[in-house]
């Protein structure tokens, strides 16, 4: 039979870790108490399980992480899953965690003068630029994305780019920037997801992680 | 500093292999085509580049026409393409230089292919492709036949935790038109299935969605209530999953594991019959595939057949190096029949200078 081999959950940092919490709690994970400290310089964790460990990377890199197959199991947002497109993931179950959506934003001012039907070409400061593309090509524009990390909000006030294209949940941090929300590219919730090869090649232990994480959400 | 002009600096995905990776790859390579011959396969070698005609027609060929690269033969004036894959090849001498030979027609090749782009595992644009391919039947035992050689060699060159996955890539297309559904729910079920979403399988509500839930958790398959031809290929399925179990078995291969997916479609798109995928527990991605297809001829009506090919750049990843020979020096003046000497005794002499 297969050796039993180290399984890496890939976990995403900031705000979301509270959210992942009761899945942990759900799944029996219990990790090194350092896990929830912000200030910890450790990027893995052990838990109470002997062959589970945690890493804990930017959101992005989860999914990247999980697609090569250093980590095998990850929980990634579908934006960032949509960005990436990679073919060795699988994402088996929605978590109904870090709701939001992606959403193009402008200046108020800027819309009335606006009209979207003579787009040939657009510019566009955001942190998903294959997205962005793929939304606008869709329907016959050519878009010239700036990427950035963070901060788009403050790109049209200082003339980066006109529009913009990014994560709104409440819509403060656009309001706050005098930007509006004028068209939504897709919803987004967190997703768990899997490695191919890890699920091809030992699917009764990732079958059992995808059902604990489905029975939680089930009982959430 | 002006990286463009190094002149050691090689296209993207483009490598030399050195010491010891060269000599581990043929190696490899003797070792798989000799496991090859032991059930009959007869080795050919088709050229590197051929009219693109021939090498992208229908079946196998096309699927693999934007990942050729293609050049202007100023000879002929015609265009030709590098191989992206041998399979097309192999076809082609099947159906014109042995159209006669005795079917089944069992071949073997080992060669080096080309692709405009690598892809996010395999970064590689050119790599080695060993593999079979057995033309002109289509029963259960020739589908067991593919991936029990494949399992042999693979597990004659020292690979561990073997993965055998299983799939009839038709099953879907199948389910589609029997169920009748729309071009949008084809659209959309054929994206949650490549990410095997199954909340987002299931949140579509549908008769067919259902179905493919059913298929996705697959705890009882042969009780899912599939429409005829889905049915059918699921019973295949199961059948090939049985029979090769047995056949791994009697050649002592018990730890090789079968896994069974039965909406597994990706990189199948010419495959009409049993299909499968080769993995390694701890290997990046797929270490070969194979599967049944049609070799379309202009003119001429299909031939059936199954072939399986190995990625030689990820095989080379994961198996064990051959232990070199001994090796010593000698001093620059040593004789020549002291070299012998030593070389008799099987080690491998190098003068000093």
């Amino acid at each position: 039979m297969t050796k039993p081999q180290k399984i890496i959950l890939a976990l995403p940092k900031g705000r979301i870790l509270s959210e992942v919490k009761p899945f942990l709690d759900g799944c029996g994970i219990v990790p090194e108490t350092a896990f929830f400290d912000d200030n910890s310089r450790l990027l893995q964790f052990k838990t109470n399980l002997p062959h589970l460990e945690i890493i804990r990377v930017r959101s992005f890199d989860v999914a990247t992480f999980t697609a090569f197959g250093a980590a095998h199991l990850g929980i990634a947002g579908s934006d960032v899953l949509d960005e990436f497109n990679y073919s060795e993931l699988y994402a088996p179950v929605d978590l109904k965690i870090g709701k939001c959506r992606l959403s193009v934003a402008m200046h108020e001012g800027e819309m009335a003068k606006d009209n979207p039907r003579q787009w040939s070409h657009i510019r566009v400061a955001t942190k998903y630029p294959n997205l962005t593309r793929k939304h606008f090509a869709a329907r016959g524009v050519q878009t010239e994305c700036i990427k950035l990390s963070g901060a788009m909000e403050i790109a049209p006030s200082l003339g980066l780019a006109r529009r913009i294209v990014d994560l709104v949940s409440s819509g403060g941090t656009l309001k706050a920037n005098n930007l509006v929300e004028v068209e939504k590219i897709m919803d987004v919730s967190s997703r768990l997801i899997v490695n191919r090869t890890a699920l091809k090649t030992m699917p009764e232990e990732m079958q059992g992680w995808i059902g604990k994480f489905r029975e939680t959400v089930k009982a959430a | 500093m002006n990286a463009k002009n190094h002149p050691s600096l090689l296209p993207n995905g483009l490598l030399d292999l050195l010491a010891p990776s060269a000599e581990n790859e043929s190696r490899l390579i003797e070792l798989f085509i000799k496991n090859f011959s032991a059930f009959g396969y007869d080795r050919v070698k088709p050229p590197l580049v051929e009219f693109e005609d021939s090498l992208l027609g229908e079946g196998p060929g096309q699927a693999l026409s934007r990942q050729t690269f293609r050049m202007m033969d100023p000879v002929s004036g015609r265009m030709m393409g590098v191989r992206a894959d041998v399979t097309s090849q192999i076809a082609r001498i099947a159906t014109s230089r042995l159209a006669d030979n005795k079917r089944p027609l069992r071949l073997s090749y080992a060669a080096d292919v080309l692709r405009v782009n690598g892809s996010q595992l395999r970064p590689e644009r050119q790599f080695c492709q060993v593999g079979c391919e057995l033309i002109g039947v289509d029963t259960i035992t020739a589908d067991v036949e593919m991936p029990l050689i494949a399992a042999i060699a693979l597990s004659k060159a020292g690979v561990q935790n073997i993965s055998i996955d299983l799939t009839v890539p038709t099953l879907t297309k199948h389910l589609y038109d029997e169920m009748k559904i729309s071009a949008d729910e084809t659209e959309s079920l054929n994206d949650l299935i490549e990410k095997r979403d199954r909340d987002g399988v299931a949140a579509l509500n549908t008769k067919t969605s259902a179905l493919i839930v059913e298929l996705m958790d697959h705890d009882n398959l042969p009780k899912i209530a599939l429409p005829k031809k889905a049915k059918a290929d699921i019973e295949k399925l199961l059948k090939l999953q049985s029979e090769l179990r047995a056949a791994l078995d009697v050649y002592g291969l018990q730890d090789v594991q079968i896994t069974i997916d039965p909406l597994e479609r990706r990189g199948f798109e010419y495959q009409t019959g049993a299909s499968f995928t080769l993995f390694s527990q701890g290997a990046r991605g797929e270490l070969g595939r194979g599967g049944r297809y049609d070799v379309i001829v202009a003119g001429k009506s299909p031939e059936t057949a199954t072939g399986f090919t190995l990625y030689m750049d990820s095989v080379l990843r994961i198996a064990p190096a051959f232990s070199p020979a001994k090796r010593e020096e000698v001093k620059a003046d040593a004789d020549w029949k002291a070299v012998k000497s030593l070389q008799d005794q099987g080690v491998e002499v190098v003068r000093k200078a």
